[in-house]
């Protein structure tokens, strides 16, 4: 009975439909991947929609993991993102703590506060003035600072600070637990799933920053993976990454086929978000939309 | 009330905001971030008014940047092409997140269904930059789409990227591609929370799968469709800054130009602060209208407001 229900005439076509779907969303992604897997020779030539490499070769990830624009920029991601997402997270959880605190007196103000920061854009020039009148212009920290606390997010942590069980906060309480200890040993414990959530959606933001990168960060040195990305993919700079001396000598690494080269780096970029899909995948579940739509 | 009860109030109010203090210092952090990057630039805004000088004091212009601003057939263009985009990728993409919600609780197969989250959710964590890669090769001339289309009859290939009548509907689409998946969750999610005994009595009535549909899941998904189209209304005029700039090329630029890539442009990169300040002036307050115009809405329809 249940079988002939799953091989039923609806159900063949709607698979069908949604592995299409599906196909459309993963082939471009594959494709990349199996092009950066290539030898330039093969890959000059392989179609939109192959997943297989032709000619295995790694070349591209050589030039790519030798190139030192490319490694350096890797590195400052990494540090924007573990510095920046440790800034996100404990503001965000410090702020949630405090605003779930039972008869806050300035709660209502502090949160209409918040509501407008969220709403009003003050726009990009008013906060390039800032940025340089702090004298932040061009520093790494300048990318860190601009985005400390997102309030969507901390309103998603807020419902999962109110739902630790009261008795609990109160048995905290009688044992003399002060906010801070509260906050890492009793909440911070009972509501992981949600701080693991939201940490993953700093770092997610973190890591694909570039914007804000390109116009506060002036050194090539300083800069992050997603601008040199912009640079070489969107505006087709291949020079500046290949180098001029190597396209002057016409050595192995100008001979690369830039549109496998391109994929390589695309496919760098990608590894730390799929690193941590299955954890998005683990804790972003039905209680975190519970929490996030207002009931 | 007297004055010696108003001294009483105002001692029992700081004595309480005493006993808090440790609290208000957690939210410190927060409050400072806000102040610096937001506060002090919405003091910024009175560029709008003022010419821009690095060394000198701004001097007061009044208007004269709005004249300008409304003067010029760029800003015209732009604001159309900002509508344009915006609404289009409104009325394409809205009813795309419930319709494939539905079809995927439909599917029977738990395994079938699980992969294709998997999946569909993944586009929402890329960057726009490795999208705008990844689909500039797909939609290349002799990319992956052009050669599908040629297997089906197509005799000559079609530059989507630099073409001005593809190049919006290539946004629409890649928009879909990244969100379809994800912006579907919430729901999803309001099909699962469907009590599984509406199913039950359902089912004993005799009832057809399209009339459950259209019965028990149709109803459910309309307080969050509600919800959504209203909090969406109050980003109308973004139209999607990260999307445009790594889309667009010299021979499309005038067609797909929105408000933000054009405070940009004007802003950052030809340094006209104060024209670049104003645009974002007219921005902001239409923005913070549309919100406060959405809540009293949807506090009228829905009994809840965006806040």
């Amino acid at each position: 009975m249940k079988l002939r229900k799953m091989f039923s005439l609806p159900q063949i076509l709607l698979t069908g439909f949604l592995f299409l779907l599906s196909l459309t969303m993963i082939v471009p992604l594959l494709n990349i991947l199996a092009m950066s897997l290539s030898s330039p020779e093969a890959s000059a030539t392989m179609s939109g929609i192959r997943v297989i490499p032709k000619d295995f070769d790694v070349i591209n990830y050589r030039i790519v993991f030798n190139h030192p624009v490319l490694m350096k920029s890797i590195f400052n991601s990494i540090y924007i993102t573990v510095i920046g997402t440790l800034i996100n997270i404990s503001f965000t959880s410090l702020a949630a703590y405090a605003l779930t605190r039972p008869n806050l007196t300035l709660k209502k103000p502090l949160m209409i506060f918040l509501i407008f920061m969220m709403l009003f854009d003050p726009g990009l020039v008013p906060e390039y003035l800032v940025v340089q009148s702090l004298g932040l212009m061009g520093s790494r920290w300048s990318v860190i600072l601009i985005t400390c606390v997102n309030v969507y997010y901390l309103v998603i942590m807020m419902r999962y600070f109110e739902i630790v069980p009261k008795d609990i906060i109160e048995a905290g309480t009688l044992d003399g637990l002060s906010h801070m200890g509260m906050l890492m040993k009793i909440i911070i414990p009972l509501s992981s799933a949600g701080v693991a959530t939201i940490t993953m959606f700093y770092s997610v933001i973190r890591w694909n920053e570039y914007f804000k990168a390109s116009i506060y960060i002036l050194n090539q040195k300083d800069t992050v993976l997603q601008v040199i990305l912009r640079q070489f993919v969107i505006l087709g700079d291949t020079v500046s990454l290949i180098g001029q001396q190597n396209v002057w000598n016409y050595n192995d690494f100008a001979r690369v086929d830039y549109n496998a080269l391109k994929a390589a780096t695309i496919i760098v970029a990608i590894i730390p978000i799929l690193a941590i899909y299955p954890v998005v995948l683990k804790y972003y579940t039905k209680d975190t939309l519970a929490g996030s739509i207002k009931e | 009330m007297n004055k010696l009860e108003k001294k009483e109030r105002n001692k029992i109010f700081f004595q309480k905001i005493n006993h808090e203090k440790i609290l208000y210092f957690m939210i410190l952090p927060t409050i400072l971030y806000f102040i610096f990057f937001r506060v002090l630039p919405i003091f910024n805004m009175r560029l709008a008014f003022f010419k821009y000088s690095s060394r000198t004091p701004w001097t007061f212009v009044g208007l004269k940047y709005f004249r300008m601003i409304f003067a010029s057939p760029d800003f015209i263009q732009i604001l159309k092409n900002t509508l344009i985009i915006s609404f289009m990728k409104y009325i394409l993409l809205f009813p795309a997140f419930p319709i494939f919600a539905i079809l995927l609780n439909e599917l029977r197969c738990k395994n079938t269904r699980k992969l294709v989250q998997v999946i569909s959710y993944l586009p929402h964590f890329l960057s726009w930059i490795v999208i705008a890669g990844v689909w500039i090769s797909m939609l290349s001339v002799n990319g992956g789409v052009n050669e599908i289309l040629m297997k089906f009859g197509l005799n000559e290939s079609i530059d989507f990227m630099t073409s001005r009548t593809w190049i919006k509907w290539v946004l629409y689409f890649c928009e879909a591609w990244r969100s379809l998946g994800w912006d579907s969750i919430i729901y999803f999610v309001a099909i699962i929370a469907i009590n599984p005994s509406l199913y039950e009595a359902a089912q004993i009535d005799g009832a057809s799968r399209w009339q459950i549909v259209k019965n028990i899941i149709y109803p459910a998904l309309l307080i969050p469709m509600v919800t959504m189209f209203i909090l969406n209304l109050g980003f109308f005029l973004n139209a999607g800054f990260d999307q445009v700039l790594n889309f667009s090329n010299d021979a499309v630029l005038s067609s797909i130009d929105i408000l933000d890539t054009y405070i940009y442009r004007i802003g950052i990169q030809s340094g006209q602060y104060s024209l670049a300040t104003a645009v974002s002036l007219i921005k902001g307050v239409v923005g913070v209208f549309l919100v406060l115009f959405t809540h009293f809405t949807s506090k009228r329809l829905t009994g809840k407001g965006v806040w």
